[in-house]
């Protein structure tokens, strides 16, 4: 009994959350501008989760790198059925192809990374289910007229176990990738 | 005479007490942004302020420090960056960078990039920064 207790207050402490992601669907479009629903396209997978705008020009590259180093590690020691995923927050200019080159110059491997663009309802729902916040702030005119600006944003990777299940948030730009690599490795046994 | 020459523009050519060192800069497709880091040492005995950053490869650039509240990160625009005598300042991931914004072209892991840098004391300083991750 006390043996029982300890295990699950171990386990409570390596995953603090234990969120379902199931009860409702998003639409969203990947890096090719196929369809896809999440968390359909999870279900069954270890998921490591990211999420980003691609004219972030510091943060969001740095959680897309430590995705990448963790998709790479994984990959060298043969660990499959891992999943990454990046959704934007920036759906009006990160459209599917926006994304597609973004991880393209980044040498990321598509074959188990998916990016998703969705609209502005579905991500903002999806946000919410994550507890992200973006919000877009401190905008510049090129000299050509068109409008840029930043989001200010939460900085984060999740890690989602095969039954659809958020067990754990990390800083995105910050994250100790032993740790996060460790996890999924546990979280996959 | 050269050699008294040479000792003179030692003396007297502010410019060289700026080191710019460990440059580099992240791959980014056109028409999108990324960010360029180094470190500015300044050896002179005043202070000096870079005040102004330009390259050909973006349409925009501009100086700036991120900034967390929480978990939450943002991004402010700082108009200069201040290098006190005898010290240096790092711009670094997450915190001070240039953002370079709009590119004109894909950079990519493996390509150099120029960039000239505009001090108060120092002047026009020229740098090549690597493109890596």
């Amino acid at each position: 009994m006390v043996s029982t207790i300890l295990i699950l207050i171990s386990c409570q402490s390596k995953y603090p959350l234990d969120k379902d992601l199931t009860r409702k669907n998003y639409t969203f479009f990947n890096q090719d501008s196929v369809g896809v629903i999440f968390p359909d396209i999870i279900k069954g997978k270890v998921t490591v989760i990211g999420f980003i705008y691609t004219n972030c020009p510091d943060i969001c590259p740095m959680t897309t790198h430590n995705m990448y180093l963790t998709q790479q590690k994984l990959k060298k020691n043969a660990i499959e059925n891992v999943l990454f995923v990046t959704v934007t927050f920036d759906p009006d200019r990160d459209f599917p192809s926006v994304l597609k080159k973004f991880g393209e110059i980044r040498d990321i491997d598509f074959t188990n990374w998916v990016f998703l663009w969705g609209d502005k309802k579905n991500t903002k729902s999806l946000l919410k289910r994550f507890d992200i916040t973006a919000l877009k702030t401190d905008s510049t005119y090129f000299d050509d007229g068109e409008l840029t600006y930043s989001v200010m944003h939460t900085d984060r990777i999740s890690l989602i176990d095969n039954e659809s299940r958020l067990k754990k948030n990390y800083r995105g730009s910050k994250v100790n990738l032993e740790e996060l690599y460790n996890d999924i490795i546990n979280l996959g046994e | 005479m050269f050699n008294l020459l040479a000792v003179l523009l030692m003396i007297f050519n502010p410019g060289d007490d700026m080191v710019i060192k460990d440059q580099w800069i992240r791959p980014g497709a056109e028409k999108m942004a990324t960010a360029l880091y180094f470190t500015l040492e300044n050896n002179g005995s005043e202070a000096d302020t870079l005040f102004a950053v330009e390259t050909d490869i973006a349409k925009m650039v501009q100086m700036h420090e991120t900034y967390s509240n929480g978990d939450v990160m943002g991004m402010k625009e700082i108009g200069e960056i201040i290098i006190e005598p005898k010290s240096s300042v790092k711009l670094e991931p997450g915190g001070k960078h240039i953002m370079v914004m709009k590119l004109k072209r894909d950079i990519e892991k493996g390509d150099e990039v120029e960039f000239k840098l505009h001090f108060k004391q120092a002047g026009k300083k020229i740098i090549t920064a690597a493109v890596r991750d």
